[in-house]
């Protein structure tokens, strides 16, 4: 985790920035690809950004707090979000949740200590059909089960 | 510019079009209250809603906000009716129970007849506190001053002017104008021993030469310097001995 929040080596951020037009469309498009790569979006990075782009830091920082699909936050490598919407919450999301949270010792939203996982709540997916529903990066897997959750979590992330 | 005449509370007056309702009101002695709008500012406006009165045309009726409202020709508005006095109410509730401590709320509140509120209201253990979430600070910084050392952050309920990660800026000169702008003064600006802070950020303050009153932070000097090429010893003395 320390040395992904001190993030020094500005080129990290320079290859991502020169894929872009040096024009303001381009910011949310880079802060995503920030996103991306470092699981976070880097204080250096919106430094940076800020210095190539000709764009106030003020402004770059505000689009990081607005955008929900932007973290200022370091995360985990990989991102499990547990649906607690209304259909998932019936159909079990809860226990599905408080089995990760001690499996993986981490509590909601939070980041497990080796940067491996970040656990968070999703209020609704659009996928009621599937309900609960539990995403490890970007994959769905429906109808999910406490017993059966580390298994799938294991299973994806050794690939 | 095109001149127009416009209606306000049955009056008639001539106005150059597109300016707004609030400006040819005020210049004719017709007060209506606000709080983010400054007529110094162009992008400032439009975002606390107490300034809504209610505009006819073409036999239609809207409640508009009068300080982004253009006056055009057969435009007639109304200041001072029940409809609005009753919205502008409900508004100035919403802000009380947002910033119960400010007394700039307070007493526009009670003008209106406002003293209670129905809502939870939010104690103020907070740096938005008095804040209204208006942005006419960051206007101001934006446009006025052009630095941009802050911004609305985070959004929704918690949305707030702040600099970026609530560190000091790199390019905050420490002018104040944020503070002289804020409609419910709730920008905290604090000078000693010739040192202003604001923004989390200390200031060394230029003394005049005659007084030695501290007056400006010498950041504000070098960006004035940088700007207009103004000769640096002109910062010398405050405006009370420059002349």
């Amino acid at each position: 985790m320390k040395e992904m929040t001190q993030i020094q080596d500005v080129s990290r951020f320079d290859r991502i920035i020169d894929r872009y037009e040096r024009s303001e469309e381009s910011l949310l498009a880079i802060l995503q690809d920030f996103q991306r790569e470092f699981h976070y979006v880097p204080e250096e990075g919106i430094r940076r950004l800020s210095e190539v782009m000709g764009v106030p830091a003020s402004k770059i920082y505000a689009m990081g707090t607005f955008y929900k699909a932007l973290s200022l936050t370091p995360r985990g490598r990989h991102t499990i979000k547990v649906c607690t919407g209304t259909a998932c919450h019936l159909k079990g999301a809860p226990q599905i949740l408080e089995t990760l949270e001690r499996e993986l010792r981490v509590k909601r939203n939070g980041t497990t200590e080796d940067g491996e996982f970040t656990l968070e709540c999703v209020n609704c997916v659009g996928a009621c059909a599937m309900a609960p529903v539990t995403l490890v990066d970007e994959v769905y897997h429906g109808k999910t089960r406490p017993s059966k959750v580390m298994d799938i979590v294991r299973k994806q992330v050794e690939g | 510019m095109e001149k127009i005449s416009v209606v306000i509370d049955g009056r008639t007056f001539e106005a150059e079009k597109d300016t707004c309702v609030l400006e040819v009101a005020r210049r004719n002695g017709i007060y209506i209250p606000s709080l983010c709008y400054n007529s110094e500012v162009t992008s400032s406006g439009g975002s606390c809603r107490v300034c809504l009165v209610e505009a006819h045309q073409g036999g239609r009726m809207r409640l508009v906000t009068s300080c982004n409202y253009p006056v055009r020709k057969g435009l007639e508005v109304k200041t001072d009716t029940p409809l609005v006095h009753r919205i502008r109410r409900g508004v100035l509730e919403l802000l009380l129970a947002r910033v119960p401590d400010s007394e700039v709320i307070r007493e526009m509140a009670a003008a209106e007849g406002v003293t209670e509120v129905r809502f939870r209201k939010d104690e103020g253990e907070n740096e938005r506190y008095k804040c209204i979430a208006c942005a006419l600070c960051v206007n101001v910084c934006a446009e006025v001053v052009g630095v941009h050392a802050i911004a609305m952050v985070e959004r929704g309920a918690d949305k707030k002017p702040a600099t970026p990660y609530n560190k000091p800026s790199d390019v905050c000169i420490g002018c104040g104008a944020c503070a002289y702008a804020c409609p419910t003064g709730a920008i905290e600006l604090k000078e000693k021993d010739g040192v202003r802070r604001i923004w989390h950020k200390d200031f060394k303050m230029v003394r005049c030469s005659v007084c030695g009153t501290p007056y400006i932070p010498e950041a504000q000097v070098d960006w004035i310097v940088s700007k207009t090429g103004k000769d640096r010893s002109f910062f010398d003395k405050c405006p009370d001995h420059r002349f």
